[in-house]
This record gives structure tokens, C-alpha cells and sequence, in this order.
């Protein structure tokens, strides 16, 4: 179980300016084996509370408990080995590191047989995949791939995975979501997946929707979806909701 | 014949267990240790005695020849001129590197001038690492030259690394490309502590449809100096790149001068540079598959150089 507790993150606005709360006050209590979709505005501060999780983001006030612990004030490592896993919207390409060495990076595992067996069960990535370089060479579809793979190898309790879906063709996004739940319902594993993308609102357990730093629902689909649609009236309103601004009509 | 010392310097600059099976010469302290040849590759001492010819037969396929040199006299410095001739069609793989121990306060040093001559069609890897050992406090110099000229349709690829402990080097690289002419080199230094390294490259495509493509990998670790001068130039219809990272760590100093010179307007050359600390989105990423920081960072700098 994860737990927020009364969550900020704080950011200075500038010289003697004050500070602006980029995650403002969340409590929120996240459920073992429940996948929830994590979804709003851009800017609204969805990665930042993934981040936060993750301790990409630190803390700047309140609480987050992982299954009894407060692993607030915990690095990113320990939190990875208290079983905590991250996909990024974005996934880090290196120089000279393979697919099969970031596989063997986060399961320890260096036979072969075993590194094709978790390629297959994750079924994302073609077996050739295995000794491409994660360089700059890949392409966006295919670094998330592997990004997704590594991700399930770790057979996390607690998986964020940020924007997904970023890249991936059409048809490939209907089997991620299937091979999400799967692994959720085999392994237990707490899912959170921020995204736009209906075919994840749809697979997920719960919705959050996040507008400014705060939670503004949790619940159904069909509940959320009026909100969502007021939302996307404007994703911009908070630039151009002044009174004389007639050019922003979405 | 090998003492342990002599063997782990092998193990580290050839990979070499033990003798190796096929054409080799193996130089230590200056002198001759051992030379095998074959049917179809020659090894002779040079005509003053400076250095070696190895010759491979046109045709020669599937065949290797290792080049150690290897130095653990104080107060040597060891300069030698080896030639390569490779015969036209020929398909094969050199090994050469230098291992330096020093145990003492004398300096030690080797310099290897390696001259290539690949001919039409023919193949080549080219493998040499460079690593210096030892607790003595005497200044380890290892200063390559290689030289290489492809002929007609050649292909050669050259992993040239120096791995560590070398406390001064100036390396250069020079090549000549005829028409349709590949060549790929991959230079990786990794310096330390207050040792400086220097690299010139020089590639000159002279033929039409010749092409080259440079890396050059390098991380400055301590109060390490590094600097890369990389140069192609185009003299026909022809492709050339460079690549050019360099990472920094601790208090390293890196100069990176790419140049690209086109003296023909089919010419189409391009150059990457970039110097920085490791980026911290790979970091991130490896901590949040279960490393610390210290063990990401090895991780990094060890694909980075592999």
C-alpha cells in the first residue's frame, strides 16, 4: 500500500517572490494489486508526483509510506530495492549499454536462457532486441519498448509508468495495456500509469484526475469523463483566460 | 619463457593467456621474446633492426597476427617501427598493445610507430590497447603512431584504447583513403590523477566514394588533461564524421577540436562534439533499477569505454 500524506513539492517563484506549490497538498492512498491511471492537464504536475514517488522529486513537505515505511527522506536506489519501478516518459539513452545490460542491471540475471525467457514473457520487445545499444540511434517507439520491458523484469510491487504509450504505434498500445494488467494480476503489482491515452482510462481500476498540483477526482471513467472534457476546454486557460483574450477557443 | 608479470601485461593488453596459436611477435624490454609465422604471414626484423615487416599474403583469410610489447626495465625507452603489409584481398586481425609495469622511480616508456598498407579489397582489424601498472613512481610515456593507407575498396576498422595508468601520451593517427575506401576508428582514453593525453588525427580522403568515421570516447578522471585534435579532409566525392564525446569527473580538463576540411564540392563531412559531466537522466536511470550512485557511474563509464 502507498500512502501520501498532506504532499508538497515547492518551487521558489523567483527573487523575493514566494514559493509556488507544484504539488499542493495531496493525500492519497494507492492499493495493492489496483492499476490507476493518472491523468490532467499538462503542467498540472503528474510526473512531478510520479517523480515523487520514485524520489526523483523530493519531498518538500508531508508524507510517503510504502507498505508501512516512510520512505520520504529515501534515495531513488533504496526505493528501487524496496521494489519500487519507473518508466520515463522520456527513457535515457546512453553509449556502449545494451538492452540485455539493463535487463541484467535490474534482475541480476546474466544466463542467457533466463534474460530471453523475461524478453518472451514480456513479449514487447522482439528477442533481437536483446544486444541493441539503448543509443541515441533507437527510435522513440522502440526505447519506450524497452524501457517498459526493463521495467517488468524488475517484477516491481509498485510500478509508475509515465506516459507509456509516447511514440508506440496504434496497434501495439491495446497488447501494453493487456501485458500491464497481466502482470499486475500475476504479480501484485500496484500500477499507475500517467497518460491521455483512453485505452489506459479504460484498463485502469481507478482515475485520478490532477489540476494544479491537486487531486480534483478519483473514481469511475464514466464520472471522469464529463470533468476530462471540461478540462480539454482549454489547456492553456492559464494563459489565456484573461478577459480580452479571444484566441483561445479549444 | 612468461614470468607472471609478463603474463598478466599480456592478459591485459592482447588478452592473451598464454602463446597465442598463429603469427606473433612478442617484444619485451626492448628485445625479441618470441615470433611464430605462417604459411601466409611473414614477420622480419626490419633492415636497421628498429622494428618488424609483417607481410600477409593477398588473399589471406581468417588469419591473426599478435603484437605485444611488453616493459618492465626501469629507465627504458623503447621505440620501434613496424610496417603492415596486407595483400589484396586478404581478410584478417591484428592485435598490438603495449603493457608498461613500473617498479621503480625511473621512468619508462615506449614509442610504436605503425605504418598500414591494406591493399585492394582487403580487410583489417586492427586492435591495440595500451595500460601501464606498477607502484613505482617513475613517469610511464607511451606515444602510438599510426599511419595507414587504404588502397582501392580497402576496409579497415582500428580500436585503439589506452585504458590506464599512463602518465603521458601523445598519440597520433594518420590515414590516406583511396577511391571507395572505408575506415573506421574508435579511440577510447580513459586518464587519472595529473596524466595528460594528447590525440592528432589526421584522415585524408583522396579517392571517390571513400569514407570515414571517426569516434573518439574520452573520460578525464582527477586532475587528468586531455586533448583531441580531429581532422578529415576531403579531397573527392566523399563522407567523413566525427564523433567526439568526452566526460568529465572530478576536476578533468578536456580541449576537443574537431575539423572538417572540404576541398571538393561532393564532399559531405559532419562532426558531434560534446563535453560534459555524465547526464544525469542515465544516472537516474540505473539508480532506479537498484544501483547507488558510485556503481551507476562505473556502469556508465564502462559502456562508455567498452
Amino acid at each position: 500500500m502507498l500512502e501520501l500524506k498532506n504532499l508538497y513539492f515547492t518551487v521558489p517563484k523567483g527573487e523575493g517572490n514566494g514559493v509556488r506549490n507544484i504539488i499542493d497538498g495531496i493525500d492519497f492512498i494507492f492499493e495493492d494489486g489496483k492499476f490507476y491511471a493518472i491523468t490532467g492537464p499538462n503542467g498540472s504536475g503528474k510526473t512531478t508526483l510520479a517523480k515523487q514517488i520514485m524520489g526523483i522529486n523530493p519531498v518538500s513537505e508531508g508524507e510517503i509510506i510504502f507498505n508501512g515505511t516512510d520512505i520520504s527522506a529515501l534515495t531513488i536506489t533504496e526505493r528501487a530495492k524496496y521494489g519500487i519501478a519507473y518508466s520515463f516518459q522520456q527513457p535515457a539513452r546512453f553509449k556502449g549499454i545494451t538492452f540485455r545490460d539493463l535487463l541484467t542491471i535490474a534482475t541480476g540475471i546474466e544466463d542467457e536462457h533466463k534474460l530471453l525467457e523475461i524478453v518472451r514473457r514480456v513479449g514487447i520487445c522482439p528477442l533481437s532486441f536483446l544486444d541493441k545499444e539503448v543509443d541515441a540511434k533507437l527510435s522513440g517507439g522502440e526505447i519506450k519498448k524497452i524501457e517498459l520491458a526493463v521495467t517488468i523484469a524488475t517484477n516491481p510491487k509498485l510500478a509508475i509508468y509515465d506516459e507509456p504509450d509516447t511514440g508506440i504505434d496504434l496497434w501495439t498500445i491495446g497488447p501494453m495495456v493487456n501485458l500491464l494488467k497481466k502482470e499486475m494480476s500475476s504479480g501484485q503489482t500496484t500500477t499507475i500509469v500517467v497518460s491521455h491515452n483512453r485505452a489506459f482510462l479504460e484498463a485502469a481500476d481507478v482515475i485520478l484526475i490532477i489540476d494544479s498540483g491537486k487531486i480534483v477526482y478519483s473514481g469511475g471513467l464514466e464520472e471522469a469523463l464529463p470533468l476530462l472534457e471540461d478540462l480539454s476546454v482549454c489547456t492553456y486557460r492559464n494563459t489565456c483566460e484573461g478577459d480580452h483574450d479571444a484566441e483561445c477557443f479549444r | 619463457m612468461l614470468n607472471a608479470l609478463d603474463k598478466t601485461l599480456l592478459k591485459t593488453v592482447a588478452d592473451l593467456e598464454e602463446i597465442p596459436k598463429g603469427a606473433y611477435n612478442i617484444r619485451k624490454n626492448g628485445k625479441l621474446l618470441g615470433r611464430q609465422v605462417s604459411a601466409n604471414i611473414d614477420i622480419e626484423t626490419n633492415a636497421d633492426g628498429t622494428g618488424i615487416v609483417v607481410t600477409i599474403k593477398p588473399g589471406t583469410t581468417n588469419e591473426s597476427v599478435h603484437i605485444p610489447v611488453i616493459l618492465s626495465q626501469a629507465g627504458l625507452f623503447d621505440v620501434v617501427y613496424n610496417s603492415f603489409i596486407i595483400g589484396d584481398d586478404a581478410d584478417v586481425v591484428i592485435i598490438a598493445g603495449c603493457g608498461i609495469h613500473c617498479g621503480t622511480s625511473e621512468p619508462e616508456g615506449h614509442a610504436g610507430i605503425h605504418e598500414f598498407r591494406v591493399g585492394k579489397r582487403a580487410k583489417v582489424v586492427y586492435v591495440e590497447k595500451h595500460y601501464a601498472s606498477g607502484e613505482g613512481t617513475g613517469k610511464r610515456t607511451l606515444n602510438p603512431t599510426t599511419k595507414v593507407f587504404l588502397d582501392e575498396g580497402a576496409r579497415a576498422e582500428m580500436e585503439l584504447t589506452q585504458i590506464g595508468g599512463v602518465d603521458e601520451t601523445s598519440r597520433v593517427n594518420e590515414a590516406e583513403l583511396e577511391a571507395g575506401s572505408l575506415l573506421l576508428i574508435t579511440e577510447r582514453v580513459m586518464t587519472d590523477g595529473s596524466q595528460s593525453a594528447i590525440s592528432t588525427n589526421n584522415i585524408v580522403l583522396r579517392g571517390a566514394g571513400s569514407s570515414a568515421n571517426m569516434i573518439s570516447r574520452s573520460v578525464m578522471k582527477g586532475n587528468s588533461r586531455q586533448v583531441l585534435y580531429a581532422t578529415i579532409e576531403a579531397r573527392n566525392k566523399c563522407f567523413g564524421h566525427i564523433e567526439c564525446d568526452a566526460i568529465i569527473m572530478d576536476n578533468g580538463t578536456n580541449e576537443t577540436m574537431p575539423a572538417l576540411k572540404a576541398f571538393h564540392p561532393d564532399a559531405e563531412l559532419t562532426h558531434e562534439a560534446s563535453i560534459g559531466k555524465i547526464a544525469s537522466d542515465q544516472l537516474t536511470k540505473l539508480m532506479s533499477l537498484g544501483l547507488a550512485y558510485d556503481q551507476a557511474v562505473n556502469r556508465i563509464i564502462q559502456g562508455f569505454l567498452k
